[in-house]
Order: structure tokens, then C-alpha cells, then sequence
């Protein structure tokens, strides 16, 4: 509870912060919201192109997308924390962080949330519609829910491989590039597995799930029973990986080292 | 009651050191060379409740790293700490509620919102209630005089005062022991006069122990009766301020300025039967005696002198806390 009210606290603060500079923030909401409609027209131009691939279909391969975009857009929000070596780390905020009574995981998280990024969402969900009343796709009453099940699994499978990585800094002193060119891997979910070669396909699914986070769950709407039990194993794979970060999370404070003054 | 209790604590550092030349970059790729090095070596001390101890010595000594495993934020390598019943890095969440932290270099206030929404924030961080937080703030408020800032964000206060307003943020929970790391570092002297009284009375209004490290030493002889000094890792002294000074004062010095010429053999042989030396500064031609803490004799060099000579000024000085510990360091404790 003490958690919840927390998260809440900071959001407020969030808000604040960004009602301070009123230009910055209009001008900051313009420019995310043109980003995401250049974003829409780009995916909607790039695929038109692709008409089958690997018996997915253009449409569908658009919906994997918009789905993608969903959970991707959560994730960019709460765990942003591609600076986290440099920030908490070389520069030593990770003293204060350790001061107070709050998990240090939940206060990087709360301290670096970036709400703006929640417009992706909004994309990712058009992008759905549009792809899924093409495909004339049927819901149950309670697939909705299964959605929300599936986003926060595949936000959960992002968001620990992502302090996973972050954890190395607690090892390694120097910077590493590790993060921009997970970044890039990251992307390969958003296209079905099966058009990549086997070893992509495991290191996708076991080592570095991200399939889990677009072609996995979004194969349960598409409605290929093929693909059924990733999209419900997507959950777990979220949890386990989830809760593995946050333990060697906590092994890594341990092993802080602390910035000289 | 002891609020830290510290056991053979010490804290090794891995150093790692790169060999020379491109051929030795390749080396360093896969055997890197490393020492460990001892941050802080096997300390033990205990500080009661209520107690204020300054904790010195010169950078690199250890102070940060001692602080920092008190305050839970590094694990010790070995040796046992327990800071008001509590392992500090074992029981972190629960523990950092018993403690305010002032990092002199670091700020704890958030940059871009007013001063009283970062309180308000760390009211609800460290689930303060609201009665709580009046009675005690209002009063901390006051008397560090920032009423006038609180509506401002943190990044156009000047130095002393986000100073000030770190220090009642660190206060906000009103914590039994409170960590002080340079906290005056680079105020101007008002704003060091405000911050010394007002931790006095929050140690005589709350019993708060409060442990200071600081370069400025007359922070420590305005508030800390009890010295901790550290040189590479080691405790070197750990007993009342007064004690060192008497302990390694050396002595007094008495300068003299005359009005005639003066002839230092002369006064050396005036004074042989006392504990005297004379030096002579070329330069403005004062004469000194350094002489021990027996104030006869301090009396009696002056007497004599005044009488041989006519004397334009006359100065007695007792070493200071800080040519006292330059003296420890240069000079080693032996």
C-alpha cells in the first residue's frame, strides 16, 4: 500500500516538475504527439509494401506491431533507466538513494519515470484497430483483460532485462555500450519469430525474450492457435525474468562501491 | 546507550592498476593487475546517544568510506556495526528511518520543484504524520530562518541557503543520529555561525547524536567535545578535543617587535635558565620564544625582555586546533 501511495506521490511531483517550464511543456506534448503520427504514417507506409511473409500477412504483421507499441510505450515510462550507470552510478546518486527508507529500484524507477512516453501507447493502439478491423478479428468479453495480462507481462520481460543490464554498472566500472544495442535487439520482437533463422528464434524466446513483448501475445488476438502457448506462457516468462532482475538487483547494491567526493 | 557501536571494521577497495604501453594494454585485457587496498583498516569505537563527535582527517583517510558504512550505503568487508540496534546494510529500509543524512557535496532536495514540495515529499517518503511534522518543522523552519525560500525550486537558492534547507530536509523525521559530511563546506562565516547554533539546540532539544566530518576545524571546536581522527584507514586519536590539545599543543609563543636594535644571542642568554627558544624572522625583525604551557615562565621571558628592551608590541600565541592536527600528520603520532 505505502508502495502504491508512493507512486502516486511522485507522479504528482512528476506533474509539477513539468507544469514549472508551462512552454516546455506544450511544446514537448506537440512534438510527442507529431512524433507519434509521423511514427503511424511510417509504419503504415513501410508495410505496405510487405504482403505475406512467412504466411503472415500484412495486416497482421501491422497488429504485431501495434501490440509492440503497447507494452514498449509502458516500459519507456517507468523504466527509464539507460542513463542509470552514469547518473546513479559514476556520479554517486545512488548514495541518496540508498538513505531512504523506499526499495532503490522503485525510487530509480519513480525518479526517472517519463510520462510522456505513455503517447506511444495511444499509437500502438490505433495501429491495433486499424490493423485488427481489417482482419475483421473477433473478442470475447474477457480478452481485454487478457490484454491488460499480456502488456504488463511483456512490460515485466522488457523491463528485467533492462535492470539486469543496468546491474552490470554495479560490477563494472566502465560504461558500457550494452544498452543502446539492447535497444536494438529489443526491436526484433516486433516482427513473428519465425522469419529469423532457429538461433534467433531461442535466443528471442529463452535468452533474451523479446518476442514475448510483440509476436507472442499478439498471436493470441490474431487468433493463431499455433502460437497459444507462448502467448500464455507470456506472463511467466514476464514474472520470472521480472523477479530475477530485482534479486540481482539486490546483490548488486551490495557490491556498491560508491562515488569518491 | 550507544547509538553506534563499530567492531573491527574495515572496508578493502580493489585498485586496479594498467601496466604501461600498447603491450600492456593487451595484458591488462585479460590478467588485470590489481592491489586491494584498505579504505578503512580494523576500526572499532562506540559514540553514545546524545554525543557529537567530529570525525577528521585529510582526504583519502577514510571518513566517507566509515560514513557511508554507517549509514548502510556500503557493505564492510568485515567487522561489525551496529547504528541504533540495527545491522545498517542488512535492515537498510528500516534502518535509514532512524537516521538524516547531510552530504555536503550531494543534494538531497529535488532540483526543479519548491523547497516545501520536496518536504512534502519526504514527509510521505518517511511517513511522517502531520502533526508530527508541524510541531517539529515549524520550529526547525524558524530557526534556520528559510521561510522565505520555501516557496522557491532548489536550483535558484544560493549555496547556504539550499545548505540550510538540506539540513532541515535531513530533519524532517527527526531522527535520533544525524550524518553530517562537510557540512559547511564552502559557506560563508554567518551562514556557519546559523547552521553551528542551530545543531547545538537540536542536540540539547532531541538528545540527537550527531557524527560531523568537516575540513573546517572550528566547526569541531564550536560543537564536538570528542574528536575521532583517522589517518589511512587507522584511528589515530579518539578522546576529548581539549585532551589533544593539551596533548600535542606545543606550548606558547611569545613575538616581540622593538624599538632598537636587538641582539638575539643576548636574549637567548637572559632567558637560559627558563625553557626558551629564540627564532628570528629576518624579514620584520620579530623575535620569538617558544616556550612550554609553565606560565611562570611565560611571564618571566616577558618581564625580562621588556626590561632589557624598549618594545613597540608584544604578542602571546597559542597554536591552533588546525596547526595542532597539521602538526599530528606531518609529524606522525609518535
Amino acid at each position: 500500500m505505502f508502495y502504491v501511495r508512493m507512486f502516486f506521490q511522485y507522479v504528482a511531483q512528476y506533474m509539477k516538475t513539468r507544469l514549472e517550464y508551462r512552454a516546455d511543456l506544450v511544446v514537448e506534448l506537440f512534438s510527442d504527439l507529431l512524433f507519434q503520427a509521423v511514427n503511424l504514417i511510417f509504419i503504415l507506409v513501410v508495410f505496405d509494401h510487405t504482403e505475406f511473409l512467412n504466411g503472415w500477412s500484412r495486416d497482421e504483421i501491422i497488429f504485431i506491431y501495434g501490440f509492440f507499441l503497447v507494452p514498449f510505450a509502458l516500459f519507456s515510462s517507468f523504466f527509464n533507466i539507460w542513463d542509470f550507470n552514469e547518473r546513479y552510478i559514476v556520479k554517486g546518486e545512488m548514495d541518496r538513494i540508498l538513505t531512504r527508507p523506499i526499495h532503490s529500484l522503485f525510487q530509480v524507477i519513480l525518479e526517472r519515470m517519463e510520462l510522456e512516453s505513455l503517447f506511444g501507447a495511444v499509437t500502438g493502439l490505433a495501429v491495433m484497430f486499424y490493423a485488427g478491423s481489417r482482419l475483421n478479428l473477433e473478442f470475447n468479453w474477457y480478452d481485454p483483460l487478457l490484454f491488460v495480462v499480456l502488456v504488463l507481462g511483456g512490460v515485466l520481460v522488457y523491463a528485467g532485462i533492462f535492470v539486469m543490464i543496468a546491474c552490470i554498472s554495479f560490477w563494472a566500472d566502465a560504461r558500457t555500450s550494452i544498452m543502446p544495442m539492447m535497444y536494438n535487439i529489443g526491436n526484433y520482437g516486433r516482427y513473428p519469430v519465425d522469419i529469423y533463422n532457429k538461433a534467433i528464434r531461442f535466443v528471442l524466446t529463452w535468452i533474451l525474450p523479446f518476442a514475448f513483448v510483440g509476436v507472442y501475445p499478439a498471436a493470441y488476438f490474431l487468433g493463431r492457435e499455433e502460437w497459444y502457448g507462448y502467448s500464455y506462457m507470456t506472463p511467466v516468462i514476464g514474472i520470472v525474468f521480472f523477479t530475477l532482475s530485482v534479486f540481482i538487483w539486490n546483490e548488486g547494491v551490495k557490491r556498491y562501491r560508491g562515488a569518491g567526493n | 546507550m550507544n547509538a553506534i557501536e563499530v567492531n573491527g571494521l574495515r572496508k578493502e577497495f580493489k585498485a586496479y592498476s594498467s601496466r604501461s604501453g600498447l603491450s600492456g594494454a593487451f595484458r591488462d585485457l585479460f590478467t588485470r593487475n590489481y592491489k586491494i587496498v584498505p579504505a578503512v583498516n580494523d576500526i572499532s569505537f562506540n559514540v553514545k546517544q546524545g554525543e557529537m563527535v567530529g570525525y577528521i582527517g585529510e582526504n583519502g583517510a577514510g571518513k566517507s568510506t566509515t560514513i557511508k558504512m554507517l549509514t548502510g550505503i556500503l557493505t564492510p568487508t568485515t567487522g561489525g556495526i551496529i547504528v541504533n540496534g540495527m545491522n545498517p546494510h542488512k535492515e537498510r529500509e528500516r534502518f535509514v528511518q532512524t537516521i538524516g543524512v547531510v552530504f555536503g557535496q550531494r543534494s538531497q532536495l529535488w532540483w526543479d520543484i519548491a523547497v516545501q514540495e520536496s518536504f512534502r515529499l519526504l514527509k510521505k517518503v518517511y511517513k511522517v504524520s502531520d502533526a508530527h511534522y508541524n510541531e517539529h518543522m515549524d520550529h526547525v523552519i524558524k530557526t534556520l530562518d528559510i521561510e522565505p525560500l520555501l516557496d522557491k525550486p532548489v536550483r535558484k537558492l544560493s549555496l547556504g541557503q539550499r545548505m540550510r534547507c538540506e539540513l532541515a530536509a535531513a530533519l524532517i523525521h527527526n531522527p535520533p543520529l544525524l550524518f553530517l559530511d562537510e557540512p559547511t563546506i564552502g559557506l560563508d562565516v554567518l551562514v556557519k555561525l546559523k547552521i553551528r547554533e542551530f545543531l547545538k539546540e537540536i542536540n540539547e532539544k532531541y538528545n540527537t547524536t550527531i557524527l560531523l566530518t568537516t575540513h573546517d576545524l572550528t566547526d569541531i571546536e564550536a560543537l564536538c567535545e570528542r574528536v575521532i581522527m583517522l589517518d589511512e584507514g587507522n584511528i589515530i586519536y579518539d578522546g576529548a578535543l581539549k585532551s589533544l590539545k593539551e596533548k600535542w599543543g606545543e606550548g606558547k609563543e611569545i613575538s616581540f617587535e622593538f624599538l632598537e636594535k636587538a641582539d638575539l644571542q643576548h636574549l637567548e642568554a637572559l632567558t637560559n635558565d627558563l625553557e626558551a627558544k629564540w627564532e628570528l624572522d629576518e624579514k620584520d625583525q620579530i623575535f620569538t620564544a617558544v616556550t612550554g604551557d609553565d606560565e611562570e615562565a611565560v611571564s618571566q621571558i616577558i618581564a625580562r625582555t621588556v626590561a632589557a628592551y624598549k618594545v613597540r608590541d608584544v604578542k602571546i600565541n597559542e597554536p591552533s586546533t588546525e596547526e595542532i592536527i597539521r602538526n599530528i600528520y606531518e609529524k606522525g603520532m609518535a
